[in-house]
């Protein structure tokens, strides 16, 4: 998969890096600014509320 | 970077792994008309017989696997950075933002127009914007802004909330009741992180426009169910209290990193202070 990639990419090596760089950070800013902050309400690993059974409150 | 297997090594050596075949590239030196080879990449054809094509396909396979679970496990790592770190440093900005535009809301207005009495004002702010300032000193130095609500969207900006539901907190400046805050344990500003230091007589106090309100937490409920909502009640049974009285709870989650149980920590009026013209702070924050 990966190697598939850095097959398509042009350029020299150096080329090719910079390239992959700026990828990887793309995908990390993906993450971080879109599918982190719409997963994690769905993960249960930071409500410090105190409710009632079921209902979705959180915190 | 994989090469392609145009190694010119015998056939039975196809089952070296891509990271043997590094070590051996590094070490043979002398082929260096092999390697230069190598890096052409395409497929060209190597003398070695080619492996059947439904072995290289199921090796393939079994490599876009692989990479599918490496990278599975660098997406998990990445999300423990943004819970724990990255969550904190927007939350904090956030939180540092709303709460100077308080502050300055606060120096602007007139004292002489609200008679120094917070229950009187009809409040021209909002109270989704904040309405004053937690310090608990041994907890951490860092006062934090509190706002009305306790949905994710305000919490996650850094702050402590008041319950507005299930059960309705007082407020401060209120004759009675219950005035129940949480707030995050971990990401997102982590403002209750270190409530389990606060032991019992120590001050939480509450800053508003014009009062200092100085609560002394007198109960701790370490771990309790997050369906407990009696917590929160106008007179907490469960802190041993008995009649009613001007009382403060925070709430957050426990164990650390997870969201198991709750965490509980009671306090009760134990007087107020009016804010001078300087703001000088209480004795109790006055010490640290």
């Amino acid at each position: 998969m990966y190697g598939w990639i850095w097959r398509h990419l042009p350029g020299n090596v150096l080329v090719r890096s910079l390239i992959s760089l700026v990828l990887v950070l793309g995908v990390v800013y993906l993450l971080f600014q879109y599918i982190f902050p719409w997963a994690e309400p769905i993960l249960p690993f930071n409500d410090v509320t105190v409710d009632e059974g079921g209902e979705e409150t959180g915190g | 970077m994989p090469r392609k297997s145009s190694n010119a090594s015998p056939a039975d050596d196809a089952e070296v792994t891509a990271d043997e075949r590094e070590d051996e590239r590094e070490d043979d030196e002398e082929s260096g008309a092999e390697k230069a080879e190598e890096k052409d990449g395409e497929k060209d054809e190597a003398p070695r017989p080619a492996p059947s094509r439904g072995r290289r396909r199921l090796a393939a396979t079994v490599s876009v696997f692989g990479e599918l679970l490496i990278t599975a496990g660098l997406v998990l790592g990445l999300f423990v950075v943004y819970s724990l770190w990255w969550t904190n440093v927007v939350a904090n900005q956030e939180a540092k933002r709303d709460s100077d535009a308080v502050r300055e809301q606060w120096a602007a207005s007139d004292d002489d127009a609200t008679g120094g009495d917070d229950a009187a004002v009809p409040p021209e702010y909002d109270p989704e914007d904040g309405i004053g300032f937690l310090h608990v000193p041994t907890m951490s130095g860092d006062e934090i802004l509190v706002k009305k609500g306790i949905d994710l969207d305000i919490l996650n900006g850094g702050v402590a909330g008041y319950y507005d539901e299930p059960v309705e907190s007082a407020l401060p400046w209120d004759d009675e009741g219950n005035f129940s805050l949480a707030a995050h344990r971990d990401g997102h500003g982590a403002k209750f992180h270190d409530i389990q230091r606060i032991e019992e007589g120590d001050p939480i106090v509450f800053e508003t426009e014009n009062t200092w309100y100085i609560y002394r937490a007198y109960a701790i409920l370490p771990e309790t169910s997050k369906f407990n909502t009696e917590v929160l009640d106008p007179i907490p049974e469960e802190s041993g209290a008995t009649e009613a009285g001007r009382y403060i709870t925070l709430t957050t989650c426990t164990p650390l990193y997870t969201s198991r149980h709750r965490y509980i920590v009671w306090g009760e009026l134990e007087r107020t202070e009016h804010v001078n013209a300087e703001r000088t702070p209480p004795e109790e924050l006055r010490a640290n």
